[in-house]
């Protein structure tokens, strides 16, 4: 054999790439007919939580989706939690409080800085046993939570449900390749909750029991993605959690790169911090400990070892054609030929491209299952760039995430 | 639902059936093309022993010194394309170690070819010059690297330009064959790479493509 380590690495790779797509697929299968079905539930009493900071622009919408909720009036309470906002968006929701006996404004004491505190508030304020928590820039679609009630009704040990998080009206080319991304994200988190292994319930909508909250002792404040971390806790102490395909949230979905970067690098420190807050679960505690700990752990060592290889291949190769490039100039002659391309594809090159393949296959296969429930239209151009540009930035953000959780230099 | 916790271990099979199928056929991928360059040495290994033997004959008669040369530079430049796709097959080979050792066989034949052109061109009084190009056969070390990359592109611009003046040979130093140490403990070669014209000139410095040709054809060294 005639490999090096880089190369090995590479089968590695290659091999944990498609371990996942063949689990994915193997999932996918037997569960086709039933992805979008969901449990019956009957309606019982929701307080809805929305954490508020500076919103004024998108709260009013937000609070006038929740009201259009199929769902009896006297049957649903909305909260909004104001955390010290600096604009106006407290007036906006006095003036729905005025007019809706359901909708109630907690204004916080002090800026807390992230949405746990004041989604806690909420939590502790709410007088129903069923609490969702919602985003002040997300709309879910009206038939959402009574879709997505049914799972807690019908399984007391599920705490928490969440839905499809689809972006809402992608303009720029950043929010539709983010479009692409959600409609992926969502159809591959229903197939984990087929084996139990849904870890987060996004802050755009998600539904929890209030009472198991309360016992694990509410969302973290101290954590980046609380969202996240919750679902890890209650599976430590027992509980799941599990995706309604069949219920759909829109939220907004940052329109610049820098403000997308920013939020990616939230939810790496986040999804970090919380890998390490439960690191001493490692094959413990069903599938938190035997499938999701290790899918993150890996995820993460995987993404650096690829952009480390990455890097040592691009500066080694930049570096060699540099110094050759600099002979040729200072001896003025040719700086390139044709010989100096092999075009003689190696079993890494077949591998390579069967791999992507086989993902893009599963992407388009994702795309299409999901576009038979939702309608919407992805053009070809930003599917292949979101597969080949858009995915492999995720390494540098993983990297930046690492490095300002070390110095600790993040907010929210 | 239907329980899925099944798919952890059939996937791991899946992995397993399709990982192993893509690597037995990368290894018949790599034989296929070791076999194919084996054919090419074979054939070449039977052209040299032709040559041998023809040169045997025309030392006894006497027979024309141009096409002794005719022919020795038609052998020089199949065995230099050969070694070629050797080249660019041994850098995509993953498993098969075949190349390596093929590797070595055609700098054997390279190394006797430019030992019977020392011959030919002595008896005959020739005018040809002999370029010979050691070289470091994949190297670690990227300045190495860089320069060989800047050498064997001036190279082919040469052979490109003159093809019926020089015979240009392109010779593996680390390939542990001990006809080629004796060689360039002999000619006192220690730095590579290095360019080696015609028996005299050992160049190891960036120097330009006229800077070469001057060295070669006007015996120019500054």
């Amino acid at each position: 054999m005639n490999l090096n380590l880089i190369e090995f690495a590479f089968f590695f790779y290659m091999f944990v790439g498609l371990y996942i797509l063949s689990l994915l697929l193997l999932i996918y299968f037997p569960n086709k007919a039933r992805l979008f079905s969901y449990p019956k539930g009957k309606p019982e009493p929701v307080s809805i939580i929305i954490p508020c900071y500076n919103e004024a622009s998108s709260i009013g919408l937000a609070i006038e989706s929740l009201l259009k909720i199929k769902y009896p009036e006297n049957m649903m309470e909305i909260i909004v939690v104001d955390d010290c906002s600096t604009d106006n968006s407290a007036e906006i929701v006095c003036n729905y409080v005025k007019k809706y006996e359901n909708v109630r404004l907690i204004v916080n004491k002090r800026n807390s800085g992230g949405a746990a505190e004041p989604t806690n508030i909420g939590i502790r304020a709410a007088r129903f046993s069923y609490v969702a928590v919602a985003d002040a820039d997300s709309t879910p679609e009206p038939d959402a939570l009574l879709k997505m009630l049914g799972f807690l009704q019908n399984e007391p040990k599920v705490a928490a449900v969440t839905c499809a998080v689809l972006a809402k009206r992608p303009h720029s080319f950043i929010q539709k390749l983010q479009a692409i991304e959600y409609v992926v994200i969502a159809w591959g988190r229903k197939l984990l909750d087929l084996v139990d292994s849904v870890y987060v319930t996004p802050g755009p909508f998600a539904l929890y029991r209030r009472d198991v909250l309360i016992k694990v002792g509410l969302f973290d404040t101290k954590n980046m993605t609380q969202d996240i971390e919750i679902v890890w806790r209650l599976m430590s102490q027992g509980y799941q959690a599990r995706m309604c395909l069949g219920a759909a949230v829109h939220s907004e979905t940052p329109n610049r790169l820098r403000a997308w970067f920013k939020q990616r690098v939230r939810w790496n420190i986040g999804g970090t911090q919380t890998l390490l807050k439960y690191k001493n679960l490692f094959f413990r505690r069903g599938m938190l400990g035997a499938f999701i700990l290790p899918f993150f752990s890996f995820s993460l060592f995987l993404g650096l070892l690829g952009l480390g290889i990455f890097i040592y291949l691009l500066v080694r190769r930049m570096l060699v054609f540099y110094l050759s490039t600099s002979y040729s100039l200072s001896a003025n002659s040719a700086i390139a030929s044709f010989q100096d391309m092999n075009l003689t594809p190696s079993i890494l090159n077949y591998f390579g491209i069967s791999l992507f393949i086989a993902g893009a296959l599963f992407t388009f296969t994702g795309l299409a299952i999901m576009k038979s429930k939702y309608s919407y239209q992805h053009n070809l151009f930003n599917i292949l760039f979101y597969m080949i540009v858009y995915l492999t930035v995720y390494p540098v953000i993983m990297v930046t995430a690492l490095y300002r959780l070390w110095r600790g230099t993040y907010s929210w | 639902m239907v329980n899925s916790k099944h798919a952890f271990w059939q996937a791991l099979l899946v992995a397993v059936a399709v990982f192993g199928s893509g690597l037995i056929m990368g290894f018949f991928i790599e034989s296929y093309r070791a076999d194919a360059v084996k054919m090419n040495i074979l054939d070449s290994e039977i052209y040299v022993f032709d040559e041998q033997l023809r040169q045997i004959i025309l030392d006894q008669q006497n027979v024309s010194c141009t096409l002794a040369k005719d022919s020795l530079f038609d052998f020089a430049n199949r065995i230099y394309h050969d070694a070629e796709k050797l080249e660019n097959y041994d850098s995509a080979s993953k498993f098969s170690e075949s190349f390596g050792i093929l590797h070595r066989r055609y700098d054997l034949l390279r190394t006797l070819l430019w030992q019977d052109s020392i011959k030919l061109r002595e008896r005959c009084q020739l005018s040809f010059h002999t370029v010979i190009y050691f070289y470091e056969y994949n190297p670690e070390d990227v300045e190495m690297r860089a320069r060989q990359s800047y050498y064997s592109r001036m190279l082919v611009e040469l052979k490109e330009s003159y093809g019926g003046e020089i015979l240009l040979i392109p010779i593996a130093i680390n390939m542990n064959l001990s006809s080629v140490n004796v060689l360039l403990d002999n000619y006192k070669i220690e730095e590579l790479p290095v360019i080696f014209i015609d028996e005299r000139y050992a160049i190891n410095t960036i120097i330009s493509s006229d800077e070469l040709e001057r060295i070669i054809f006007f015996n120019y060294s500054s």
